[in-house]
């Protein structure tokens, strides 16, 4: 019950991670392209972005491995 | 100095690449068990890992353990591996856990592969920051340009956490101040993560105590760094009327708190799950031949050994990504800190 757990929660945590970074390289593209002499302060914040999507998404991921482990 | 580093450097770089990462995968497979131990090649371990042909691929750490015995009294033994201290009597081997036979562990302080990798990360971080000190005392790069390969690679990682990391995120004069610090974080990492790339080497920050130690350490640099208004906005939020301060102060408290426990989170599992892939990719070798004959291995190990190595190089991308991660959002953190608002300034001006 627990691996089922995990595999499902790591499957919707990719998808939620997905679409988020998904959105900010999309409107990164995009101000990239409408003002390409901003594009390395943008580009500054996509990272950040990406890495706050990333701590949530991998938060999640731990806990799938917690349930793989202890979850019985 | 240099010319010793530089030759360290280009051996452990050929040792890299002319040896295979697949002595990690099989390495504890005397056991029956399962074929591919994915956890215990990424757990810590009480010995240092070489190649075979060293002492059967193990060099034992040594044990220091302060233990509590029947009567209550502490103590303090120090074996120079596992081995002597189950052979000392005083210790036994329960499930692969060393446990005194009568009394409780109430501090291990033994030597453990995580650690030696941490301590040789450091130990590489200084040496190449003193080197480098001691070439700028000499002028390269003040007086005249910087010289060597070398020297200008470190100029470009100094330069980018200083410029783009540290001056762009803390404000005005306080960003120098910080610079040493964030930059041995970034070293520090940085070192851990690539050893970790290395064959029969283990990943530092792919254990949370590592990270969750260099996190505190980063939690305490924030929390004193920040200035009067950051402590009011945590406590006493300007502007609000006081039954919102009332949920907002303990969410804050919790902000406090949650930040340096993300930081901690994401470096360790972006670099564990980057080496459990590997393995588990490599492991399909074993596993289809386990399953179905050598063949089926062989068949396989042409699509796993060309994956690995395209994962390979993502990750000596991670690897320096993490630390520039971890470092930034230390940086902005401390920033966001360190950050003195103007609220009666403002005020000010909207009167005038």
């Amino acid at each position: 019950m627990g691996l089922l757990a995990a595999g499902i929660g790591a499957g919707i945590v990719a998808i939620g991670a997905g679409i988020g970074i998904g959105m900010i390289g999309k409107a990164a593209t995009e101000s990239i392209a409408r003002q390409p002499e901003a594009s390395g302060d943008i580009r500054g914040a996509m990272i950040l972005t990406a890495a706050f999507i990333e701590g949530v998404a991998l938060f999640c991921a731990v806990i799938c491995i917690l349930l793989v482990f202890f979850g019985g | 100095m240099f010319q010793t580093i530089r030759r360290l450097f280009l051996t452990l770089l050929f040792l890299s690449i002319s040896t295979s990462h697949l002595f990690a995968a099989d390495a504890d497979s005397e056991s029956e068990e399962p074929v591919i131990d994915v956890m215990g090649t990424v757990a810590d371990h009480d010995y240092f890992k070489v190649p075979k042909f060293i002492n059967g691929g193990k060099l034992y750490l040594p044990r220091l353990i302060f233990w509590e015995d029947a009567e209550g009294a502490t103590q303090f033994s120090a074996f120079s591996s596992t081995k002597k201290a189950i052979e000392s009597g005083l210790f036994e081997d329960v499930d692969h856990v060393l446990t005194p036979v009568s009394g409780v562990i109430t501090l291990d302080m033994s030597i453990t592969s995580h650690l030696v990798y941490f301590w040789m990360s450091m130990l590489f971080a200084v040496l190449l920051t003193v080197a480098m000190s001691n070439r700028y005392k000499k002028g390269f790069g003040r007086d005249v340009e910087p010289k060597g390969a070398f020297q200008n690679l470190f100029e470009v990682f100094f330069v980018f956490i200083r410029d783009e990391v540290v001056r762009a995120n803390i404000e005005g004069h306080k960003a120098d101040k910080y610079v040493p610090y964030l930059f041995t974080v970034f070293m520090g990492i940085a070192f851990m993560n690539l050893f970790g790339l290395l064959p029969w080497a283990a990943t530092a920050t792919a254990d949370l105590t590592v990270t969750a130690t260099l996190a505190v350490i980063s939690f305490f640099v924030i929390q004193f760094s920040g200035s009067k208004d950051h402590w009011e906005h945590v406590f006493w939020f300007p502007g609000v009327p006081t039954p919102i301060r009332l949920i907002l102060t303990p969410v804050e408290i919790l902000g406090l708190f949650t930040k340096p426990f993300a930081l901690a989170i994401r470096l360790f599992a972006n670099m564990l799950s980057g080496k459990i892939m590997i393995i588990s990719i490599l492991g399909l070798i074993f596993i289809f031949a386990d399953f179905f004959g050598t063949v089926a291995g062989y068949g396989v190990s042409a699509f796993s050994v060309t994956l690995t190595v395209v994962l390979y190089a993502l990750k000596t991308f991670v690897a320096l990504l993490q630390a520039y991660i971890f470092t930034l959002l230390t940086a902005v953190f401390i920033g966001m800190a360190a950050e003195e608002h103007h609220h009666e300034e403002h005020a000010a001006d909207h009167a005038a």
